[in-house]
């Protein structure tokens, strides 16, 4: 009714001045600030280790094991990037329950039905992705809303999962075999070893996912109705379809990362994603500190995978500081938490006072 | 006479360069129906904003019961007694109607909602409007809308208004409906309410209002006893002294049609539309509010797909059941609301632009062109003078023009051989208005046919070839080009006379 | 003119009333029943004094932090830190009562208290940040986990007192043969349900979550209520621990993880809608109700125990698409 016009912010970036505008990139493109962070925890953790504060080195090698955790959250943060961005409340809450249920089809093709390795992993991101479908049709086409049909599926995947062995792992010998998946690899100096499912896992699936959401038609798509799925409609996007394939899309990475867990843990185990506060929990809070948006329609892959990269290294070393039992692993849940809430509320100031974020 | 429940005295108010009152003076007397009329942007919906303390006047003066309105607060206008209906009802599905009623004012006794009383006072006040007493404890969402419109009023009534602001209340209502907004709108006046009716129908002022006051560019071209004026005189007014007429010099259109309409129907918005567009014409589909022009377009474009007749482009018939159908058969259209249906506000100009045409611009299938958005959008930016640093920018940082430039821009991409544009210029400044025309007939000088859908009258009669002029969901009368306004607007707001089609 | 204008305005129509007893809620209720009567039939052990006082005393605490997650959604809001606060609750009144002895009456205001803070500080997030709370609880469930597991220190709490047995599950928690914690559950369900429907506060509650923007031009106070409906989730968190400490024994580091998910499962279930506007705490309790009889009969079939987790899924997806077909035919006519 009353239209307000506010003064056009690109207007207004004009002359503005060096802290102005440091402030305002700082907010606005989430990458640099993430990798400003980034630099400062290393710096950090370095210090402390010059000043004998740590039980151990902070150093190179140490970083390069330690990406050995960020890869299933990685991964699943990209997940929850799709589906958030798909906008409307997108969130998925079952992408733990899925690493659980296709660990276990991939325990069993591997480790029972004596499956050759690749038409197992192929299976096992065969049977994320149908999983990520079922949510995907609750959600895109039968119109529940995100939070509920996942939840759903939540408890419907993880008690499959674990019905699916009386509860018991599988870990016969060729599923333990497949821990050689995720040994660490020697790079040539000065470069640490670093585990090798970060090349042959990770890294291409976040060059494809880079590739299909930010230079493909598909991404486009996904930007635009996540934006706004009404003038999506106009512009003859398939409104539904695009949503459908964001949730497809997420469990099919959820798939890669049961690959990935069966071979860390060298085991099927039925509650590997759901254990404790599970997965998803971490990955959206990971995918929100990356600079995706609750409300759809912003967010990129850089900025998850920068966030990744700081929440592992950060918990890295706070392994390191404080090596009581349990605390390292204690104050992670801290940093997480504030991390989160004062990501978000980065994100409401800079929607506020720039009218966008990168 | 009566006294005046309401004053105002040598309103004045600026938005910027824009003069939106120059010096009103406006009254309504208790017991009183006063119709508010004009055309778009004549003015009424400043004036109704100062008048319910959304917005303060420059200069003059506000009195309500002798009283001067101070500060731009609706809490306080409200507490003088002004209480404003807006078209959409602003209620709570979810809480009956009682509870919308006084929600935010429950009576209480202690914290708890004295409901015998309310319940009391709910059926006093629906009967007074002439609604079944014992809709009180149903849900909102329950209710059709029109009784939800009335509901609205029932709940503006609540609070002892001395003034109600109709804002066209019947502008979504159906004749039965209206009728019943009249007979609550007459048992007002009763009771001494004065009231303040707005509407684009001129045919129902006759039936309700004592009095009308007709604004014209800011200012009140005349205020006169309803009885002394006719249907035709009203619109005269409202439209003014018509300047030459500034339409362009196009040629006559010829050929076979681009498109063809045939039996055109979907229940419950529109019925039996015939129509032919010629290559390089433009035709307007011209209604008021709720006469079903937007739902005809949205049909067009597959959006809420027509469930009777046929539509033929270029000579094939077409199934029209999702704008992709539209888009591939060659049909393009600006929506009417820029901010829901058009812009992806926190995207580039780019974005914008390309983000119907994704597939258009891929490489092998999946791969999007990046280089070639940049270049047809660069190539936007150059042709339509969008004031912008670059294709880059955010389409929420521009003017209202300026992103609705970009809007049709998007429809321009591959020259569509249909463009159906709906108001393609409310709420833009004169210059992009003046550009988006020019564009608008570029397209259609090259063979297109285009089909404006417009509430903007001497917009659509400076565009148009032809004007088609819809009335409750039928065309009732056709313009040639060089008909006047007065007559279109006549023929729209219901002078039976010359409507028998 | 009067009358013929009351004419047009009441055509004849069925005109849906609002009961006391809704549809879906009238649905729930037929559901319990017939479970209850098949698994009467079917096993011999699940219309036993003891089964049924097991499956109100496990009901008990997932439908009092219902009771206020109910009202969080009803406002359009969620709250999944709701396991993390009874753990941070949970391991300070386990403390307290057992080093320092505190007494019944005082174990449960502090538990309340401790409560009632940690739902303030998730409903000042919500209302003034500016943050969608689904963010703020997941984060204040990461950073009140971090609170519980420091005041743990490195040990879990072992020992425990049974000085809150009187709302724990065993002989000295009945009243009547019912669980206390039921009776409690009961009392504030009931008192929660009059609130909603009668008080106008209530009300409002159910305008802030159907469109927070035209409830704070109607005068009501939208940041208020939303506060409000967190604290209030606090507090029946607190009362929620105390039942859980119960008769005492051992409180592990890992009390109340997933918590949350089972009290929005029974809320979903009992018809709120998680978009907000509407539901009711009856709803909550039956969906509840529900939840604990699937778990309870699981076992006694003697199917694996997970089993119920489907099941609940199933519910929840039944429950809401019966409710999102109810309201596409509404919008339809």
């Amino acid at each position: 009714m009353t239209e307000i016009e506010t003064v056009p912010p690109a207007e207004r970036t004009r002359g503005e001045g060096l802290a102005a505008r440091v402030l305002r990139i700082g907010l606005t493109e989430r990458v640099v600030l993430l990798a400003v962070l980034l630099v400062v925890v290393i710096v950090w953790f370095r210090v402390l280790g010059a000043g004998g504060y740590l039980v151990a080195p902070y150093d190179v090698r140490y970083l390069g094991n330690a990406l050995e955790s960020m890869v299933p959250f990685a991964l699943l943060a990209v997940a929850e990037l799709f589906v958030i961005v798909s906008g409307r409340g997108g969130i998925d809450l079952s992408v733990g329950a899925i690493v659980s249920l296709a660990g276990m089809a991939f325990g069993f093709m591997v480790g029972v039905w004596g499956w050759p390795l690749l038409p197992s992993i192929f299976g096992c991101i065969v049977v994320g992705a149908l999983l990520g479908a079922v949510n995907g049709a609750l959600v895109a086409y039968v119109r529940f809303p995100a939070l509920i049909a996942t939840l759903a599926t939540y408890y419907a995947y993880s008690s499959l999962a674990l019905i699916s062995n009386a509860n018991a792992p599988i870990s016969t010998p060729p599923v333990v075999a497949l821990h050689a998946l995720t040994r660490n690899v020697n790079l040539p100096a000065p470069l640490p070893p670093v585990p090798l499912h970060v090349f042959t896992i990770l890294l291409p699936c976040a060059v494809l996912a880079w590739v299909v959401m930010s230079r493909s038609t598909y991404g486009r798509s996904l930007y635009a109705v996540g934006t706004n799925d009404v003038a999506a409609a106009y512009a003859t996007q398939s409104v539904a379809r695009t949503r459908f394939t964001a949730f497809v899309l997420s469990g099919l990475l959820s798939g890669v990362v049961a690959v990935v867990t069966v071979g860390q843990f060298a085991s099927a185990r039925p509650d590997a994603g759901i254990v404790g506060n599970g997965m998803a929990l971490p990955a959206i809070t990971v995918a929100v500190l990356g600079g995706v948006a609750i409300q759809g329609g912003i967010g990129r892959v850089g900025g998850v995978l920068v966030a990744a990269l700081l929440v592992t290294w950060l918990n890295a070393g706070m392994l390191l500081a404080f090596p009581e039992g349990a605390e390292g692993s204690r104050y992670q849940l801290l940093a997480l938490g504030l991390v989160l809430v004062l990501s978000a509320l980065l994100n409401t100031i800079a929607l506020r006072r720039y009218g966008r974020l990168s | 006479m009566a006294e005046a429940l309401l004053l105002l005295r040598g309103v004045q108010k600026r938005y910027g360069g824009v003069r939106a009152l120059r010096g009103v003076d406006f009254d309504v007397l208790a017991g009183e129906v006063h119709a508010l009329v004009g055309e778009n942007g004549a003015g009424k919906s400043t004036l109704i904003k100062i008048v319910s303390g959304a917005e303060v006047a420059d200069e003059g003066t506000v009195e309500i019961d002798g009283i001067p309105l101070t500060g731009g607060s609706t809490q306080a206008a409200m507490e003088a007694g002004i209480a404003t209906v807006y078209q959409e009802p602003h209620l709570f599905g979810e809480l009956t109607v009682a509870e919308n009623v006084f929600l935010g004012r429950e009576l209480r006794t202690g914290g708890r909602v004295d409901w015998a009383t309310q319940r009391t006072r709910v059926g006093e006040l629906l009967t007074q409007i002439g609604l079944d007493p014992a809709i009180g404890d149903v849900r909102v969402a329950d209710l059709p809308v029109a009784e939800q419109q009335l509901v609205s009023i029932a709940k503006a009534f609540a609070h002892s208004a001395k003034v109600l602001i109709l804002d066209e209340p019947s502008a979504i209502l159906t004749d039965r409906e209206i009728d019943v907004l009249f007979g609550v709108v007459r048992n007002l006046r009763a009771a001494g309410v004065g009231i303040i009716y707005i509407s684009h129908r001129l045919d129902e002022l006759a039936q309700i209002s004592d009095r009308v006051t007709v604004l014209r560019d800011g200012e009140v071209v005349a205020s006169r006893p309803t009885s002394e004026l006719s249907v035709r005189q009203v619109a005269e007014l409202m439209v003014g002294h018509e300047l030459g007429s500034a339409t362009a010099d196009r040629p006559a259109p010829t050929g076979d049609p681009v498109l063809a309409v045939a039996g055109l129907g979907r229940t419950g918005a529109f019925a039996g539309l015939e129509l032919q567009v010629r290559p390089a014409e433009v035709v307007a589909l011209y209604g008021l509010v709720g006469s079903g022009t937007d739902a005809i377009a949205r049909a067009l474009y597959g959006v809420n797909p027509a469930d009777a007749g046929t539509v033929q482009v270029d000579g094939r018939a077409v199934r029209l059941h999702s704008p992709q159908d539209a888009a591939a058969a060659g049909i393009a259209m600006l929506p009417g609301n820029r901010k829901q249906q058009g812009v992806f506000a926190n995207k580039s100009i780019a974005f914008n632009i390309s983000s119907a045409h994704l597939r258009h611009l891929a490489k092998l299938g999946f791969w999007f062109d990046r280089r070639r958005e940049r270049s047809i959008a660069e190539d936007f930016l150059r042709r339509i003078s969008i004031r912008a640093p670059d294709v880059g920018t955010a389409v929420g940082a521009l003017s209202g023009g300026n992103q609705q430039k970009v809007v049709l821009a998007r429809q321009l991409v591959r020259a569509p051989r249909v463009l159906v544009l709906e108001e393609p210029t409310q709420g833009v400044d004169v210059g992009a208005k003046e550009e988006i025309h020019r564009l608008v007939l570029e397209l259609a000088d090259g063979g297109s046919a285009v089909l404006v859908i417009s509430t903007d009258l001497p917009e659509v009669l400076q565009l148009a070839d032809r004007v088609l002029v819809v009335r409750k969901g039928a065309v009732v009368r056709e313009f040639e080009r060089g008909a006047s306004q007065a007559d279109v607007l006549a023929a729209a707001a219901g002078d039976e006379g010359e409507a028998a089609a | 003119m009067n009358a013929t204008t009351t004419a047009v305005a009441a055509p004849t129509r069925r005109r849906p009333r609002v009961r006391a007893i809704e549809g879906q809620e009238l649905a729930l209720i037929a559901v319990v029943g017939l479970l209850w009567v098949v698994l009467t039939l079917v096993t011999d052990t699940f219309l036993t004094t003891g089964n049924l006082q097991n499956i109100l005393f496990t009901v008990a605490p997932i439908a009092l932090i219902g009771i206020g997650m109910t009202a969080v959604i009803v406002t359009a809001g969620i709250d999944v830190s709701v396991g993390s606060q009874a753990a941070v609750v949970m391991v300070i009144v386990a403390l307290l009562v057992r080093d320092s002895g505190l007494p019944f009456v005082a174990a449960a205001a502090v538990a309340v208290v401790v409560g009632l803070v940690l739902g303030a500080v998730n409903g000042l997030l919500v209302a003034y940040g500016g943050i969608h709370p689904i963010i703020v609880t997941f984060g204040t469930l990461n950073i009140y986990r971090f609170v519980s597991l420091q005041i743990f220190g490195t040990e879990q709490v072992a020992g425990v007192p049974g000085t809150l047995a009187p709302i724990g599950g065993g002989a000295e928690g009945r009243l009547l043969g019912v669980p206390t914690a039921w009776w409690l559950t009961l009392v504030l369900a009931a008192g929660m349900w009059c609130y909603m429907r009668y008080w106008a506060t209530g009300r409002h509650l159910y305008a802030v979550g159907g469109d927070a923007f035209a409830a704070r031009l109607a005068g009501v106070r939208v940041r208020r209520r939303q506060i409000s409906a967190y604290v209030l989730t606090g507090a029946c968190v607190g009362l929620a621990a105390c039942v859980l400490i119960g008769s005492g024994g051992l409180v592990q580091q890992n009390v109340g993880t997933g918590l949350e998910l089972r009290v929005i499962a029974a809320v979903v279930i009992g018809g709120t809608s998680i978009i907000g506007g509407r539901g009711t705490v009856l709803g909550t309790l039956l969906g509840a109700l529900l939840v604990g009889t699937v778990s309870s009969a699981v076992t006694l079939l003697s199917w694996p125990t997970e089993l119920a987790q489907l099941f609940i899924g199933l519910f929840i997806l039944v429950a809401v698409g019966v409710d999102l077909l109810r309201e596409r035919r509404r919008s339809a006519r």
